[in-house]
């Protein structure tokens, strides 16, 4: 009754790896089965345009995760806009609110989807946050 | 070549796509709601993240709470700010002619869409050692606060329901049926039902 399975890792998508549009299908690893093999939630950025307000949003989640024992990373796409990760507009949206720009993985769209999908695995797997700050939280 | 085919997009609740939004003992998985996604996901659905109300509000170590808790002018002005936030997109999908559908989290203070968490006598010591909040029939505060936004752009009502996750108890295969007879019985369910994965 009182187990809690969360996996106290997140990352932040783009828009592009969440939903990839026809045309990228078959370039891009299935990111999101990767994600859930991994036991990774999910924190979806929005697609290329401007969205002032839900990225400051989306700061403000990342800053509460940070804060309090959780490990963030972003999985961008290299070649894709800001790699699809807002990042000139995330990156300061988080210094403000005293969080470091979490650790970055790049997918290469032109890459093997199974090469790409081996890196992705074995740079998520290996993440997280310092074993002192595990203990200190995660309770 | 932009394409203007008309989408189906689901809006779902963050938690669904990351439980570790959850209240401490409330996530069930660790970190996607696996059979929420493969049930969207295999009907052709696009994926949009709603953000967590609780999670910026109250933060990650928040106490339980039910709807009365969280029914304040301070927390109603909260989501009404991410609603702003969202809102561009889903009217952005709703122009372009998408069929968009809504899954909350159903029994959930904020989250609900058909049935939220209700005891009005909650509150002081969180010394509950049981239970004690009963689920009832209503929306919760966050799904109050976006309806009344989308409304507001002049936006129809969105088709939705809700993953049974805050019901006090998951029985997964049964909130599984449920979401599935919810989106094929929607007019778009038989344009998709039996395509092949390439056909467009």
């Amino acid at each position: 009754m009182s187990s809690d399975a969360r996996g106290w890792r997140i990352a932040l998508i783009p828009d592009t790896v969440l939903n990839p549009p026809q045309q990228a299908l078959g370039t891009l690893p299935d990111v999101l089965r990767v994600l859930e093999a991994n036991g990774y939630g999910v924190l979806h950025l929005p697609p290329p345009g401007a969205h002032r307000l839900l990225l400051a949003v989306i700061a403000d989640q990342v800053a509460e995760y940070a804060h309090h024992g959780y490990a963030v990373v972003a999985i961008g796409v290299r070649a894709a806009p800001d790699n699809g990760l807002h990042w000139r507009r995330l990156a300061p949206l988080l210094r403000r609110r005293g969080v470091a720009p979490p650790p970055r993985h790049l997918i290469d769209p032109n890459g093997d989807i199974a090469v790409e999908s081996r890196r992705l695995s074995s740079f998520l797997a290996g993440y997280d946050l310092p074993q002192e700050e595990r203990r200190r939280w995660r309770v | 070549m932009p394409d203007l085919e008309p989408r189906k997009v689901a809006l779902v609740a963050n938690c669904l796509l990351n439980q570790n939004a959850k209240v401490c003992q409330g996530a069930h998985y660790p970190g996607v709601v696996t059979p929420v996604v493969e049930a969207l996901r295999s009907r052709g659905y696009l994926l949009q993240q709603l953000p967590c109300p609780e999670l910026a509000f109250a933060g990650v170590r928040r106490w339980w709470a039910v709807y009365e808790q969280y029914d304040t002018p301070a927390y109603r002005d909260h989501c009404r700010r991410l609603a702003l936030a969202v809102a561009p997109l889903i009217e952005g999908y709703l122009r372009r002619g998408d069929e968009v559908v809504l899954i909350g989290l159903d029994g959930s203070p904020s989250s609900g869409v058909r049935f939220t968490s209700s005891r009005p006598d909650w509150g002081g010591r969180p010394n509950r050692p049981v239970d004690d909040w009963q689920v009832v029939r209503g929306r919760g505060i966050w799904i109050e606060e976006l309806e009344a936004e989308l409304a507001r752009r002049g936006l129809p009502t969105l088709p939705a329901t809700g993953w049974a996750l805050d019901m006090g108890r998951l029985d997964e295969a049964d909130a599984r049926r449920e979401l599935e007879e919810f989106l094929d019985s929607r007019p778009s369910a038989d344009d998709s039902r039996g395509d092949e994965p390439a056909a467009s």
